[in-house]
C-alpha cells in the first residue's frame, strides 16, 4: 500500500466532483491510500502568482509542509495543482534563503516550517510506470475493447520540463502507456499538448475556444471515440465548452471527454454511476456502448 | 562519417507561390549544427536556398527555425543530436511559427518589432540626469538577470498558443522585455508601464502554455516575466481594470474568504456583464452539477492563510 497526502484541488472538489469521486473508489484498487489534507489551500492556479508571486510561494509551501508533516509525497489530480506545487517545491529546495524567508512568514503565523523533503506527483505519473501499469495489471482488467481514445495531456504537466521532468514534453508517451495496456488503441494527433484555453477562458473566451479548437477538431479526424485528459481544467474546456467551441469555430466535434480515472474505471469495471458521466456535457453513450461490446 | 537528410521548407514567391518540401542529403562528421548543414546545402547543392543569420554563436538570434516541429537556434543545434532526440534519419527544417514565410526559411518579423517596440524597450528614468553614473544594488540587478539575457530571437514567439489564437497578442519576448524595463529601479514609468502593459492583447491574454519558458535557448522564461507583470500591474492599481485582472482578485478574495476557489464567485467577478448574458450556458452548467454551492467551502487552519495574506509583502 502507498501512501500519498492527496491533493485534488478545487475543481475536482467543486464543479468536477466525478474526478474526485472516481479517483477515491479507483485508489484502493490500486493499492494506494490517499490522506485528506483539510488545511490546504488551494494552489492558485497560476492566477495567485501573476498577482502577488511571494505570496503564492507561501501559500504553496505551507501545504508542502502539511504532507511532509504526514510524513507522505502529495499526490495529485490536475495539472495546474501539480505545476504550482512542484515550481514552489523546486524555488525552495534549490535556494535555502528563500526556504529560510518563507519558512519566517509560516512561522509567524503559527504554520509548520517545511524541510524540503517532499515530492509532487500525478496520479498518471504514477500509475503509467512499468510499476504503476502492474498494478493495472493485479486488476485483470476487462478491458477498452479497442476503444479508440485521443490522449491529450494539455500544457502544464509536461512543462516547463525543468519543473515537471516527467517524460520529455515533446513526445509524451505516458497516456499511450496507459491507453494501451488498458486494451484501447491510441488516436494519435499533433495537438495533444496544445492549450486547451481554460486560464483565460472567462477573461479572454473568444481567443480560448481558438485554442482547444486544435486538439478538438483534430481528434476527431483522427477517428477517436474519445479523449483522455489528466486534467480537470483542460476537461471543462474540452467538454463543458465544447459546444461553445463547435459555436465559435463553425464545426462540429462531438468528441465524449473522460477524465483519466474514468478511462482506468471504464477498463476495470467501476460502476458507471460512480464515475458519474452525467456529470459531462458531452454524452459519453458510444464510449460506453464500444466498452460493453 | 554520418548521413543526414535535410528536409526543407521551400518558398520562392519570386518564382511561384507554391510552398513545398526539398530533400537533401550530406555526409558530415564531427560537430555539425543545422546552420552548418544549411550554409553547406547553400554552397555545394543550392545557391536558392536562404536563411537568416549572423553570428553562428547563440548570440544574434537571426537563425530560429524549427527542427523536427520543434523551434531552436540553427547555429546551437548539433544534426546528430536532432537526429537522436527523434529517432530519425531525417531532420526537418522549417521556419519558425506564427509569422508568414518571405522566403524559404526566413519568415516576415515585422510584427514582432512592432510589439517589441511597442512595450518601450528602454530605460525612461524621471527627472534630470545626475551628474555622475546611476548606481544600482547587485540585488536590484539580480531581479532582471533573466529577462536582460534576451537576444530577440523569436522563439517564444513561434510557438505561443495564445499568438495562434489572437495574432494581436503583444507576446513573451516583448514582454519579457517590458519587466526588464518595468522592473528596473532607474525607471520612472511603472505606473504607465502597468497601464500599457495590460489592455487587450496584454499580460492578461497569456495562456500559461509555457512553451515561452520551455524553447527559450537563453533561459529567460518569459512566462515568468509575464507574472511578474501582473504582479506589478495589481501594485500598481489596475486589479479591477480587466476581466483577466478580477479573474486572479477573484482567487485572492477565495483564498481570503474559503481558502479554496469559490467558482460562484469567480464567474460573476471576472465578467459580470457577460456572466448575466450567458444564461444559457449557465443553465446548462448547472444541468449537470457543474455550478457548486454557492457556500463558500472553508479550510482548515484559514487564520493562517489570512495572517499570511496580510504579512507577506511583494518584492517584484
Amino acid at each position: 500500500m502507498r501512501r500519498f497526502a492527496y491533493y485534488p484541488g478545487c475543481i475536482a472538489e467543486f464543479s468536477s466532483k466525478e474526478l474526485d469521486a472516481t479517483t477515491k473508489h479507483l485508489a484502493p484498487m490500486l493499492d494506494i491510500e490517499l490522506l485528506p489534507m483539510p488545511a490546504a489551500t488551494c494552489c492558485g492556479a497560476g492566477d495567485i502568482a501573476e498577482a502577488k508571486p511571494n505570496l503564492y510561494l507561501t501559500l504553496n509551501v505551507r501545504i508542502l509542509s502539511q504532507a511532509e508533516e504526514m510524513g507522505v509525497d502529495i499526490l495529485t489530480i490536475c495539472n495546474v495543482c501539480t505545476l504550482n506545487l512542484r515550481r514552489a517545491n523546486k524555488m525552495v529546495k534549490e535556494d535555502a534563503r528563500l526556504l529560510e524567508s518563507v519558512n519566517e512568514e509560516l512561522v509567524k503565523v503559527g504554520a509548520r516550517p517545511y524541510g524540503g523533503t517532499i515530492d509532487v506527483t500525478h496520479l498518471l505519473w504514477y500509475i503509467s510506470t512499468e510499476e504503476g501499469l502492474a498494478l493495472l495489471e493485479k486488476q485483470g482488467p476487462k478491458g477498452l475493447n479497442g476503444l479508440r481514445v485521443a490522449p491529450y495531456y494539455g500544457c502544464q504537466l509536461l512543462r516547463p520540463s525543468s519543473v515537471m521532468g516527467f517524460e520529455d514534453p515533446d513526445k509524451p508517451q505516458s497516456l499511450e502507456r496507459l491507453i494501451t495496456a488498458l486494451g484501447g488503441e491510441v488516436a494519435d494527433y499533433e495537438a495533444k499538448s496544445s492549450c486547451c484555453g481554460f486560464p483565460i477562458i472567462l477573461a479572454r473566451e473568444a481567443v480560448a475556444l481558438k485554442e482547444s479548437h486544435s486538439a478538438l477538431s483534430q481528434s476527431r479526424d483522427a477517428g477517436a471515440d474519445c479523449m483522455v485528459t489528466p486534467c480537470p481544467l483542460c476537461h471543462l474546456a474540452m467538454d463543458a465548452y465544447q459546444r461553445k467551441a463547435e459555436a465559435a469555430n463553425g464545426e462540429k466535434y462531438d468528441m465524449p471527454v473522460l477524465h483519466l480515472p474514468q478511462l482506468i474505471g471504464l477498463a476495470l469495471g467501476i460502476d458507471n454511476k460512480i464515475m458519474d458521466f452525467k456529470r459531462h456535457l458531452v454524452p459519453v453513450d458510444r464510449v460506453l456502448e464500444t466498452v460493453a461490446g | 562519417m554520418a548521413k543526414t537528410t535535410f528536409d526543407i521548407f521551400r518558398y520562392q514567391p519570386d518564382v511561384s507561390d507554391a510552398q513545398y518540401r526539398q530533400s537533401y542529403d550530406l555526409e558530415h562528421e564531427g560537430d555539425f549544427t543545422i546552420l552548418d548543414a544549411i550554409l553547406r546545402l547553400q554552397d555545394e547543392q543550392d545557391g536558392t536556398l536562404a536563411v537568416r543569420y549572423s553570428c553562428r554563436s547563440a548570440i544574434c538570434g537571426s537563425c530560429a527555425c524549427k527542427a523536427n516541429g520543434k523551434t531552436v537556434l540553427a547555429c546551437m543545434s548539433q544534426v546528430e543530436d536532432v537526429k537522436k532526440e527523434f529517432d530519425t534519419e531525417t531532420v526537418q527544417v522549417d521556419p519558425i511559427g506564427n509569422f508568414a514565410p518571405l522566403k524559404d526559411l526566413i519568415v516576415d518579423l515585422d510584427p514582432f518589432w512592432d510589439k517589441f517596440k511597442s512595450v518601450k524597450p528602454y530605460l525612461i528614468p524621471d527627472g534630470p540626469a545626475p551628474e555622475k553614473e546611476r548606481i544600482v544594488s547587485k540585488e536590484d540587478m539580480q531581479k532582471l538577470f533573466r529577462e536582460s539575457a534576451c537576444i530577440l530571437c523569436a522563439a517564444c514567439y513561434s510557438e505561443c498558443n495564445s499568438l495562434a489564437a489572437d495574432p494581436d497578442f503583444v507576446g513573451p519576448a516583448a514582454f519579457a522585455w517590458g519587466y526588464r524595463f518595468a522592473g528596473d529601479v532607474r525607471d520612472g514609468q511603472r505606473k504607465q508601464r502597468a497601464k500599457l502593459y495590460t489592455g487587450e492583447h496584454g499580460v492578461w491574454d497569456c495562456t500559461r502554455c509555457m512553451y515561452c519558458n520551455e524553447r527559450c535557448p537563453k533561459g529567460v522564461n518569459p512566462r515568468d516575466a509575464i507574472e511578474k507583470l501582473g504582479g506589478i500591474a495589481f501594485q500598481e492599481g489596475r486589479a479591477m481594470k480587466d476581466a483577466g485582472a478580477r479573474h486572479a482578485k477573484a482567487f485572492l478574495i477565495s483564498m481570503r474568504t474559503g481558502g479554496k476557489l469559490n467558482e460562484t464567485v469567480l464567474v460573476p467577478f471576472t465578467d459580470p456583464i457577460k456572466a448575466h448574458l450567458d444564461v444559457p450556458f449557465a443553465l446548462q452548467m448547472i444541468r449537470h452539477g457543474k455550478a457548486p454551492s454557492p457556500i463558500p467551502h472553508r479550510i482548515k487552519k484559514l487564520k493562517e492563510v489570512q495572517k499570511l495574506m496580510k504579512n507577506v509583502k511583494e518584492t517584484i
